[in-house]
């Protein structure tokens, strides 16, 4: 079974099709990383499969089952996390609030591997999510999107704002959640993390995929002929 | 004490704990989803018509409180269905629609009352005396209730698991739904919590007041006032707002007369609109 694939869906805002026919899966244990400069799409491409926006045309299967029309609350239940890129912690809450609401009974014992790896959380604990720096924001959200154990996460510019070694961390994390079954997608800036944890590219210009491939096909020199055109 | 200053002062406490109740239900369809509600006052209206209906029928007062939950709630419920939700994150269009509502729910009321000043009677008749001034034991009763209720609501939004998942879905319910929160049932019980608290509070004032099919609009417009004093989100603002609005009506009505007191209520809410347009608590 393929955790996520898309079949030339498009999709965006008001009458224009910011997203157009792109294809593309990924299976367990896999990662497939979408780059390709700002405002090309990427987020937009994560929207579609999440289901913030409706898809004008294609299909969206999540898990084996078709998402169709279903609301991003409903999709998560087909196994699918998401750690979006803008407003990616519940600033309201505290930082153990953050972590809580997604454990039954509210204790943070299932955390303690991420706490271990960033210590900075833990320390933050009782702090008010939105005072934290916006790479802690980022690490956060990586922390309750990876701590939910789906089979498919979804991960919109993971390291915005993160430092290197917190960086070589979140791969390190993400490939042990390879060897154990689970698939991501990835959009991302940061080649060197990218080449830290992708199995494939997608690499996109002006809502169209322009270059899709295994990362064995596809070396830095290509993606970078397509960043900076 | 001086007995008459100790009557003055539950009479403030009344007007601020009746005037909190009420807006406590506008402040939490405001504040949390952005809807204002103007056919909130109506919702008093209905609950004091439920208290005149048990009146009449002979039964004991407390009837009307699971009579307005149920009228009020159900109300509610129907009216976010079918009016709010298709309109949630349209402000203007929300306000034009819920005047609409407060009209045809006005209008229902007089179709079926008529315009008629009626009267419920007063349960718990006669009086307590408390520091040596003799005060309405309904009146006493009531602040009382009022503010365990208010108490228990903010506790349990502060402290339950049910309260963190609605103040997350408040604050970012695009992520709350990336969560599998169910974005849509947490914000139809919101707008029903919203609709009973004023239905409770309509039961409350019934009594007290003519009860008449335009008996929201007073209430609901002093409540604007305390959500303009008070700031948008956060509890501290409608205690404050309340505390600002029903405490200067109530001292100036009793000092100067209620033309007065509401002259002075409205340069206050004009003033903070000017000066300080967050209110006192704002947040964010």
């Amino acid at each position: 079974m393929i955790p996520i694939s898309f079949n030339t869906v498009s999709g965006g805002y008001g009458s224009l099709n910011v997203v157009q026919d792109l294809s593309g899966e990924v299976e367990a244990g896999k990662v497939l990383c979408v780059v390709g400069r700002n405002g090309v799409g990427k987020s937009t491409l994560l929207k579609l499969l999440l289901g913030y926006l409706p898809c004008r045309s294609g299909e969206v299967t999540i898990g084996g089952r078709k998402a169709g029309s279903m609301a991003p609350e409903a999709r998560r239940g087909l196994g699918i996390s998401y750690c979006p890129q803008e407003r990616p912690v519940f600033d309201d809450l505290s930082v153990s609030d953050n972590l809580a609401l997604m454990v039954k009974d509210g204790r943070l014992d299932g955390y303690r591997r991420f706490f271990d790896l960033f210590p900075v959380l833990e320390k933050r604990l009782a702090q008010r999510a939105g005072t934290l720096s916006g790479g802690e924001k980022k690490l956060l959200s990586f922390t309750r999107g990876l701590a939910e154990h789906q089979p498919a996460v979804v991960l919109d510019e993971p390291t915005e704002g993160v430092q290197w070694e917190n960086i070589q961390r979140m791969a390190e994390m993400i490939n042990g959640r390879k060897a154990g079954g689970t698939a991501f997608i990835v959009v991302e800036q940061n080649l060197s993390f990218a080449e830290l944890i992708a199995d494939h590219y997608l690499v996109m210009d002006h809502g169209r995929c322009v270059l899709i491939g295994s990362c064995a096909e596809i070396g830095r020199a290509d993606i970078v002929k397509h960043l900076t055109v | 004490m001086d007995p008459l200053i100790v009557t003055q002062i539950l009479n403030i406490l009344f007007g601020v704990t009746t005037l909190a109740m009420i807006a406590l239900g506008l402040a939490i369809t405001f504040g949390m989803l952005g809807v204002l509600n103007l056919a909130h006052g109506e919702f008093v209206m209905m609950g004091a018509f439920c208290a005149l209906v048990v009146d009449r029928a002979g039964a004991p007062f407390v009837l009307a409180v699971p009579l307005a939950l149920l009228v009020c709630g159900g109300v509610g419920l129907m009216v976010e269905m079918l009016l709010i939700r298709p309109l949630y994150r349209r402000p203007f269009d929300t306000l034009v629609a819920t005047w609409g509502l407060s009209l045809l729910l006005r209008k229902l009321a007089e179709a079926g009352f008529g315009l008629g000043f009626n009267s419920v009677s007063v349960p718990l008749a006669g009086t307590a005396t408390l520091f040596g001034a003799d005060y309405p034991t309904y009146r006493l009763v009531l602040i009382v209730v009022c503010v365990a209720i208010i108490g228990a609501l903010f506790a349990w939004y502060g402290t339950s698991r049910a309260g963190l998942k609605i103040r997350a879905m408040v604050g970012n319910p695009d992520l709350a739904r990336a969560l599998g929160m169910p974005v849509k049932r947490l914000a139809t019980t919101t707008f029903v919590i919203g609709s009973c608290l004023a239905g409770l509070a309509g039961v409350m004032v019934a009594p007290l007041v003519p009860v008449h099919p335009y008996l929201g609009l007073d209430y609901v417009i002093k409540s604007f006032f305390v959500l303009v004093v008070g700031g948008l989100g956060s509890v501290l603002g409608v205690v404050a707002g309340t505390g600002v609005i029903g405490g200067l009506d109530s001292v100036m009505s009793a000092v100067f007369g209620s033309t007065q007191a509401y002259f002075t209520v409205l340069v206050v809410a004009i003033l903070f609109l000017w000066l300080k347009p967050r209110g006192l608590f704002s947040h964010g």
